[in-house]
């Protein structure tokens, strides 16, 4: 159902999206038959393309050309998912969008081949721009998503954070490449430098609530939905925000100490995820996110008129208000 | 040219090749980054050779070893269980590498370098992965993969700067040395992956493996020394460095 109302959303960018689905097939095309097999894998579990979205968005402000826009747009959907083929090692993730992950598939190694191969071929591919601005930006995000994945690391089962913590750890982790995406898209489509950072903080704000919400969803979500066991980020060690919210709460203690000591029994994780879900740290978190997302629409108020503002305020609350 | 200056010459690409990738945290848990100093050398021969060799090709020359490093990086990550804190920032070190060389490049405009090394990078993923694949390969193609995976990026750096009649001499010497590596290990118990890839390939032919790749490195050796020989874009001391090099790192691996 939600997924149908993405792709309704997106219906007047269908043949655009369609251009990019095929060419992240190009892209990914090896004359390794297990790099093919793993990047397709990864490719036909699909996803949201958000990232490419933004692209796309963006650049209307500009000379839109999807002929063009199709070499920032890949790359950037290439980036995200090596990302996470390196991001299932680390956390030794078996599913992923109720697939086996590469890693589990194959192993750790054959992961981090096929993510530094498609990391590579995403910047062969944006190599077909030759605007050394457009490589700034990416490079610098690629860098600071680098960065806060090792907080993310460091934070780990770690309790005395803050809130400053995680929302600098979902800033790095998230709303950077989805900031960056809006920004190229609209650099790439020759757009003023004012319109550009409006479109810039557009992404951040929403890459911020996107983030909540996806930590909101993995506590509030079905398993069979997450296509991963509910709480996942939790049994991982990484402290989301619904978390951070009850990590005072009494009777919370005692499921973190389980968790941490790696001892929570399944039936413990299901009564843990029924206490979270029944406690007001769902709807602080909710809460949190809507005010990124009231500032995100307040970019798109700044935005010169044009008709795709209300496209971009339309993917904006989609994102905010999503259920999967 | 003496050895003491080659060595300072690599030495002093070391430096800086740390230096843009210096990472407290990383450094912390994984160490500092990994470094060949055979690439390195081999990086540096045309600078040793007098070739024009500005900021530029300073600034490639590192870019390249910063990419071996992140490549080497990820070869250090375990196949099945890789959850320590130090193989997780392990995995994050060779990112953060690969993310630091292209902001280099971005920042000095050099795209068509970026694009070069993505196309080199491209190409050794695709014969590192070539252990996991199930197709039988011939020991010819084992050694062109040991060859990719050892220098290709360095040729890739050659051949945008027009250093191309170096990659000949500079392949055949990094496999050389790599053949020498693998007979060690192999003595020791400890080979590579694609050691054990090249020995299941010679075992298959019903060869002895020691002797094969004996007789691989007499040959690279014969065909070297001609090539340095009539290679008249060397400097004779850099023709002495090099045929140095290899006697030296071969005396070295052995013991």
């Amino acid at each position: 159902m939600e997924k149908m109302k993405l792709k309704l959303l997106y219906s007047d960018l269908k043949s655009d999206i369609d251009i990019i689905e095929r060419e992240l097939e190009n892209a990914v095309d090896s004359s390794s038959y297990l790099i093919n097999d793993a990047s397709l894998h990864l490719l036909q579990a699909g996803g949201k393309r958000i990232r490419p979205i933004f692209v796309l968005l963006g650049a209307k402000f500009g000379e839109y050309d999807i002929e063009k826009m199709k070499d920032v747009a890949v790359p950037l959907e290439l980036i995200h998912m090596a990302s996470l083929v390196h991001d299932d090692v680390i956390d030794d993730s078996n599913m992923r969008r109720g697939r086996p992950t590469v890693k589990s598939q194959w192993n750790n190694r054959v992961a981090m081949y096929t993510g530094d191969f498609i990391f590579a071929r995403a910047l062969e591919y944006i190599t077909k721009l030759e605007d050394p601005l457009v490589h700034q930006i990416l490079a610098r995000t690629m860098v600071e998503i680098c960065n806060g994945e090792v907080i993310q690391i460091e934070d780990k089962f770690r309790l005395d954070q803050g809130l400053k913590d995680y929302f600098r750890r979902i800033k790095r982790k998230t709303a950077l490449l989805i900031s960056s995406s809006c920004e190229l898209g609209a650099v790439a489509a020759g757009v003023d430098a004012k319109t550009v950072r409006h479109l810039k903080r557009f992404g951040y704000f929403v890459g911020m609530s996107f983030q909540i919400i996806d930590d909101v969803l993995d506590i509030m979500a079905t398993d069979k939905e997450l296509g991963k066991p509910a709480g996942s980020d939790l049994l991982q060690g990484n402290i989301t925000l619904p978390i951070l919210l009850l990590k005072d709460d009494p009777e919370m203690q005692p499921y973190l100490v389980k968790v941490f000591a790696g001892t929570l029994t399944e039936v413990e994780r299901q009564n843990m995820l029924h206490y979270v879900r029944k406690s007001h740290a769902i709807e602080q978190a909710n809460r949190m996110s809507d005010k990124y997302l009231k500032k995100a629409l307040q970019e798109i108020d700044a935005l010169p008129k044009h008709p795709v503002k209300k496209k971009l305020r339309d993917v904006a609350l989609f994102m905010g208000k999503r259920k999967f | 040219m003496n050895a003491t200056y080659i060595q300072n010459s690599i030495a002093q690409l070391k430096t800086e090749i740390f230096m843009d990738v210096r990472h407290r945290t990383l450094q912390k848990y994984t160490g500092v980054p990994v470094l060949d100093e055979n690439q390195l050398f081999y990086l540096l021969i045309p600078f040793l050779n007098g070739e024009e060799w500005q900021q530029e090709q300073q600034e490639a020359a590192i870019t390249v070893g910063i990419v071996y490093a992140a490549l080497a990086a990820h070869d250090h990550i375990k196949e099945l269980d890789a959850t320590s804190k130090e193989q997780q920032l392990t995995v994050l070190a060779g990112d953060f590498y690969s993310g630091r060389y292209y902001e280099i490049l971005a920042l000095s405009g050099n795209v068509a370098l970026i694009r070069s090394l993505s196309q080199g990078i491209v190409a050794r993923c695709e014969h590192q992965i070539k252990v996991y694949e199930t197709e039988q390969r011939t020991i010819e193609q084992w050694y062109a993969s040991m060859c990719n995976i050892e220098s290709g990026l360095i040729a890739q750096f050659f051949e945008l700067y027009s250093f191309s009649e170096y990659i000949p001499l500079m392949e055949k010497s990094l496999l050389i040395l790599s053949l020498e590596r693998e007979m060690a290990a192999y003595q020791r118990g400890q080979m590579t992956l694609i050691g054990k890839a090249l020995e299941e390939s010679v075992r298959r032919n019903g060869a002895n493996f020691n002797s094969v790749i004996k007789e691989k490195i007499v040959h690279l050796k014969t065909e070297l020394s001609k090539m340095l020989e009539s290679a008249s874009f060397l400097q004779n001391d850099v023709k002495r460095a090099l045929h140095a090099h290899v006697e030296a790192s071969i005396a070295s691996t052995n013991g």
